[in-house]
């Protein structure tokens, strides 16, 4: 039964991501104002959109782990494998993110890349979320687990300040499309897309985050196992 | 199509092209990485009868 939800879940992902590549190739319109380059915002604004999401997973994880590591372990490692699932999914994600926006840039605006609070502000993120990976990588003992969940809520504190960058300051990057200033939006012939995209990037994040999870509470499962195996030689 | 759009559309290309690059190849590696704690559990589970 388990197993066959998995499968309709992955099937209906699949379908999803057709489905958002035929809405954003198309059936979407050209923008009158910026032509076909337009196109990269269906993958562009979900990608950071779902990042966004993932570290706030990661952030959760973190406080999870700090909150139960004393009274609850099991709840704590579990925390910590959803703590690690979201950092690195949103790593993937903020990293589809910070190439796609230079591409689209070069056309735009014909640069590269431009030291703006926006795009700053998320170099900084995946900055911060890369080391975070890096530490739990490279580092062992009891602590490294209590130090990464640290730097994973130290490094949520970035994602409010990225999000409001366009708003805060005058920037390169355009003002918001979503709850901009009045007048700010989409046109709904462009909306749909847009949002059967989001809805795709979504699904498939989710799964790659339940992936990561299982992966990591496997690796936990026989670290302890070693530990034991250790422990009684 | 002319000049402007091929090349709007080439940079189309470049950004879901490095989207999916990826976005696969970390599938891929998570696959690589489940598979080899699958052997490493068995093998733990059988060293320890």
């Amino acid at each position: 039964m388990k197993k066959a939800a998995i499968s309709l879940y992955v099937v209906v992902t699949l379908a999803l991501m057709i489905w958002g590549f035929y809405q954003a190739i198309y059936v979407a319109p050209t923008d009158a104002m910026q032509g076909e380059i337009f196109r990269i915002i269906f993958y562009h604004v979900p990608s950071f959109a779902a990042a966004f999401t993932f570290f706030s997973v990661s952030f959760l994880g973190s406080i999870g782990f700090l909150s139960f590591r004393r009274s609850h372990p099991e709840w704590a490692q579990m925390a910590d494998a959803w703590a690690l699932a979201g950092a690195e999914v949103g790593v993937v994600f903020c990293t589809v993110g910070l190439t796609t926006g230079p591409i689209w840039g070069r056309r735009a605006w014909g640069i590269w890349w431009t030291w703006d609070a926006r795009l700053t502000t998320t170099l900084v993120l995946w900055l911060i979320y890369v080391s975070y990976l890096l530490l739990r990588r490279f580092t062992a003992g009891p602590q490294m687990q209590t130090l990464a969940a640290v730097l994973g809520v130290f490094g949520a504190l970035d994602v409010p300040i990225v999000y409001m960058a366009n708003r805060w300051w005058r920037t390169q990057h355009p003002a918001p499309v979503f709850g901009g200033a009045e007048g700010s939006g989409m046109d709904p012939s462009m909306l749909h897309p847009f949002l059967w995209n989001m809805l795709a990037w979504f699904a498939w994040g989710i799964l790659i985050l339940a992936i990561r999870y299982r992966v990591e509470r496997q690796h936990q499962k026989i670290a302890a196992r070693e530990a034991e195996q250790a422990l009684n030689a | 199509m002319d000049a402007k759009a091929l090349l709007d559309h080439q940079f189309v290309v470049a950004a879901y092209s490095v989207t999916w690059i990826i976005q696969l190849g970390y599938l891929a590696w998570l696959g690589i990485k489940w598979r080899a704690q699958k052997r490493e559990a068995a093998r733990n589970i059988r060293d320890t009868g």
